[in-house]
């Protein structure tokens, strides 16, 4: 079994040594590469006859019958019900502006990977700025847009929506959880503590259900409002509850004599938080946060538990009317691969940075 | 007015059960310099920790330029501002320039503009004699250099006293010297300092008085050719043995 | 009065009094108003609910259950459906994370290849999606009269994966499991806990094994009793008619769950157990090669020993989180803790005793794992600082 473990390359051997090296430096090396190659190349020729060769890309009369009989995979099933899958129910003629709001917000979090926009007073309002064009743009109700509700929103554009409001709520909230955790006041910092670990011993599914359908009946009838929002409330604190221990943790690595030292110059609470603490916090906590990030990004997701029409559910919809029953697979396939794209990038930005900071520490 | 920069008496501090410093009473008058040397776990870092509230005492009076260290929470803020110090490990913030370590207090604190704060601060670091490092990094320093970044640092916010906890222990021998030219410059300048030091040869040289430290006690004070030349107290006589011997 | 605000005693105590009460508060007022509304509908707080029948069935239970059951008994079914998948699903992701984990560590290419491959695909698309992927796998299976059969025993349908199994009761079978479980648990803390330090090696190891066996026995013996009269003691699946009989049923929905948990939660257990494997001093195997220990030994003594230490707080977060996405069931309606504690909200309208014990549930539910496991940790811990390379 040892002998498996990886062994060090010489960088400089050729390339046809480092083949050899591996996947052919023992006889039983060769059997598992040649066996298991063999599986992989039969694997790999299946799946590539079904999705692309034999493969059904487009339906001219918006009906399944093109895909009857045929042994690759229907994908005629996207070209009929994208929009479906992408917008969910929105109006059809003012379905430009989800799209235009989901590239605003895409491209607001491309920009928030600049480290440029690093700054609490850049980041901030960048986010601000951009989450109200996207609600602006998808609620409409002024600059002649007509008004969509809430209500009427789904499939990518809804899973978007409550991932970026949950994570624009739950940040400050995280970092709000985290100081009070570390409150020198011990029943501040106990019973923060208490509801940090409560909270993120019960699954995100039992949180949401109690905000959906729960919090009507123990809140004073103002305070009840939209479904979405008591939604994305109990996003953001399951949200926060898990930022905020790491950035606990972050702030636990800084040597104590940052603190010191910023005491000793007579910096106030904040001044100290603010300029010392939380910068080098989130430096330290950086690659943790990107994880969560992704780690949110798919539970959005479980909002289809409690009714909600995102991508998912409208995505089951998609295959749901009896004709295009059949290309389950594709319909899936293809909402995988939207929720890969966005994790996936996601995930490789994270390691790059973290890869980037590990060489780059000052 | 008196003259005193910091007056404590009675002072005791507890860790838990621990008495960590026993019945401190000690002036330092304005302008003094006073080296504070002892064995480790003597009490003596926390002694000038007290000073600017780093620790907290539990019984006594600390008088720091006029304000009582009482349980007050405006007074805090308001003494680190006049009391500055410098640490061990040195603690610059590393995600600023140097400049910007020199510059953030006075900005923050004193709401000094910044081109004022960078002039300022470009001045004190000619002082220590690294204005050429400004724009680094701390982590692009050598150790030496980055403890008289810190010392400017510190000076930036013209504190009336200056504490100094064990400058030059984390340094190598070859850096202790430029970090101790800078204290003894600082110290013929008139600054009130008080300094935790093991370095008796800075003590013999610039101290107006030194003060010996045991077991959370101040066991003998007195000035420098007196504590050197002819200590009264046993546990004095063993310390300058051991630390004078090699 | 302004030295009495300026001073940090006063404050502080003023701060944290208001803080606390704040959230009392907040707890209060919502159990007023939520006791308000519901008493406004005619339900009246209180656990007498419990009592009730519930009327209905569920689908997936391991103990009898029927309509005439109370919904007290509901929930128990709930909470074991809930440990038994958890436990399912954390045994099937540990053993595919693990043979992820050697691939990706391993000096051959294609099963690098293959690790990366695996691990970047699952990770990465949602747990739910999966779920609801395998669901439908499951029951798009064909139906029992042409099942996949393999060697007449083992017959793959959407109406469920039939294997052969003990014609026992479902109670006996969880005593069964029960007993191994406490057993091992003992057996664990034999071995760790400081006051058994002092009985030789020997005989520590003789002691851990009749322990062992004691549990097994005791287990075997709740099998024989639970053992449902006039069947014989295997019971291997036939197809009947219209469907298959005998053996022991996997339902789609307990299948597709076990399956994506299984394979999801292996992506993210492979990588930690690299990391782990990775973490371990290359001196410290190559000391233990050069002592002549053969690589079975070098591998089950040192590698691996080593990699669960540095490993296991991370993967005791994993394991929580695991079991809470036992939760999902809810999506293909397999009756889980949280499954059943809606449908009661449905039913009994008992809504705020009813998400109480929910929470109440998950909290004592979570805390034993991480506390049962903390405490593996510190006791199997690297004792002080060494050098580890």
């Amino acid at each position: 079994m040892t002998d498996q473990i990886a062994v060090f390359i010489p960088p400089h051997s050729n390339i046809a040594q480092r083949l050899r090296k591996r996947f052919f430096s023992s006889a039983m090396n060769s059997v598992i590469t040649i066996i298991v190659g063999l599986f992989l190349a039969w694997a790999v020729w299946n799946v590539f006859n079904w999705a692309i060769l034999n493969a059904v890309w487009a339906s001219p009369d918006g009906t399944s019958k093109v895909c009857h009989g045929i042994e690759g995979a229907c994908w005629a099933v996207i070209d009929v019900r994208w929009r479906l899958i992408i917008f969910g129910l929105f109006p059809f003629e003012e379905q430009w502006r989800s799209t235009f709001a989901c590239i605003v917000i895409v491209m607001v979090a491309i920009m928030s990977c600049v480290p440029f926009f690093w700054k609490p007073m850049r980041l901030g309002p960048l986010w601000v700025v951009g989450f109200a064009i996207f609600y602006t743009l998808m609620a409409g109700g002024v600059f002649g847009l007509s008004y969509v509700g809430p209500a009427d929103w789904g499939g990518l554009t809804l899973t978007v929506f409550v991932y970026a409001a949950g994570v624009l709520i739950g940040m400050p909230t995280a970092i709000a959880l985290a100081l009070l955790r570390r409150s020198e006041l011990p029943v501040i910092a106990k019973t923060t503590g208490a509801i940090i670990d409560a909270v993120r011993s019960l699954p995100l599914v039992s949180i949401l259900f109690t905000a959906a359908l729960i919090l009507p009946f123990v809140l004073p009838g103002f305070l009840v409002g939209d479904k979405i929002w008591r939604v994305i409330i109990g996003f953001a604190l399951f949200f926060a509850a898990y930022q905020a221990e790491i950035i606990r943790s972050g702030i636990q690595a800084l040597p104590s004599g940052q603190e010191e030292a910023a005491k000793a110059l007579g910096l106030t609470y904040w001044q100290r938080i603010n300029r010392i603490i939380l910068p080098q916090a989130f430096r330290n906590a950086l690659p943790p946060t990107i994880n969560q990030f992704v780690i949110t990004f798919k539970e959005t997701s479980l909002i289809v538990i409690i009714g909600f029409f995102e991508v998912l559910a409208s995505g089951n919809a998609a295959f749901g009317s009896g004709e295009w029953s059949h290309a389950w697979v594709e319909v899936y396939c293809f909402v995988a691969m939207i929720y890969f794209v966005f994790v996936f990038s996601l995930s490789r930005y994270g390691a790059y940075l973290e890869r980037h900071l590990r060489v780059g520490q000052h | 007015m008196s003259n005193a920069a910091v007056t404590i008496s009675g002072m005791n501090k507890y860790y838990g059960s621990f008495h960590a410093l026993k019945n401190i009473n000690l002036t330092v008058q304005k302008g003094e310099r006073i080296v504070i040397c002892g064995p480790s776990g003597s009490g003596k870092s926390t002694l000038i920790r007290c000073i600017n509230k780093l620790e907290e005492h539990q019984q006594g009076s600390i008088n720091v330029l006029g304000t009582e260290l009482d349980d007050n929470v405006g007074n805090i803020d308001q003494i680190r501002r006049e009391v500055g110090m410098v640490f061990q490990h040195f603690n610059l913030f590393p995600h600023l320039t140097v400049l910007e370590n020199c510059t953030l207090s006075p900005m923050l604190a004193r709401k000094m503009p910044q081109d004022e704060a960078e002039n300022m601060a470009m001045t004190y670091l000619e002082r220590v004699r690294i204005p050429e490092q400004a724009e680094k990094f701390p982590g692009e320093l050598s150790g030496g250099q980055q403890q008289r970044v810190a010392i400017a640092r510190a000076l930036c916010m013209k504190p009336e006293v200056l504490l100094f906890d064990e400058p030059t222990s984390a340094l190598d021998p070859e850096m202790i010297s430029e970090v101790l030219e800078v204290m003894v410059s600082l110290a013929k300048d008139g600054m009130t300092m008080l300094c935790v030091t093991h370095e008796m040869g800075f003590a013999r040289q610039v101290a107006d008085r030194v003060i010996f430290m045991d077991q959370g006690e101040i066991v003998e004070q007195a000035a420098p050719e007196e504590f050197f030349g002819a200590p009264k107290n046993e546990r004095t006589q063993n310390f300058l043995n051991q630390i004078l011997s090699h | 009065m302004t030295a009495l605000l300026q001073s940090r005693k006063f404050r502080n105590t003023a701060l944290q009094a208001g803080y606390l009460g704040f959230f009392l508060f907040l707890l209060i007022a919502a159990i007023v108003i939520g006791k308000h509304n519901l008493e406004s509908q005619g339900i009246t707080m209180g656990f007498a609910f419990l009592e009730r029948a519930t009327g209905f069935d569920v689908g997936f239970s391991l103990i009898e259950f029927g309509p005439y059951d109370t919904f007290g008994k509901m929930i128990v079914v709930g909470l074991l459906n809930t440990m038994f998948l958890g436990i399912l699903g954390i045994a099937l992701a540990n053993i595919i994370g693990l043979i992820i984990a050697l691939f990706r560590i391993s000096n051959n290419g294609i099963l690098n290849a293959i690790g990366t491959l695996y691990i970047e695909t699952f990770r990465n698309i949602p747990l739910i999606l999966q779920a609801f992927f395998w669901y439908a796998v499951l029951t798009h299976l064909p139906h029992p009269k042409q099942a996949v059969n393999i060697l007449d025993s083992i017959y793959f349908s959407a109406r469920g994966l039939y294997f052969p199994g003990l014609n026992v009761t479902g109670g006996a079978a969880s005593l069964f499991f029960l007993a191994l479980a406490i057993g091992l648990i003992i057996m664990i803390w034999f071995s760790i806990a400081r006051r058994f330090n002092k009985i030789p090696k020997t005989t520590k190891s003789r002691i851990r094994m009749s322990i062992f066996g004691i549990a097994f026995l005791i287990g075997c013996i709740a099998l024989v009793i639970g053992r449902i009269p006039e069947t014989p003691l295997v019971s291997v699946p036939v197809l009947k008619g219209f469907n298959i009989r005998e053996g022991i049923r996997i339902s789609p929905e307990l299948g597709a769950l076990g399956i994506a948990m299984g394979i999801y939660g292996g992506a993210f257990l492979a990588e930690i157990m690299r990391a782990g494997f990775l973490s371990v001093g290359k001196g410290q195997v190559e000391a233990a090669r050069s002592l002549g220990l053969s690589p079975w030994y070098v591998f089950s003594r040192v590698h691996l020993p080593l990699a669960f230490r540095a490993v296991l707080p991370t993967l005791i977060n994993q394991y929580v989180w695991l079991f809470k996405a036992t939760t999902l069931g809810i999506v293909v309606g397999f009756t889980d803790f949280f499954m059943v504690i809606s449908v009661s909200i449905n039913q009994a309208g008992q809504t705020l005793e009813l998400i109480g014990i929910l929470m109440l549930g998950f909290l004592v539910m979570n805390n034993t794992i991480s506390f049962v496991l903390n405490r593996v940790n510190k006791a199997i811990a690297l004792k002080g600082t060494q050098l580890r390379t």
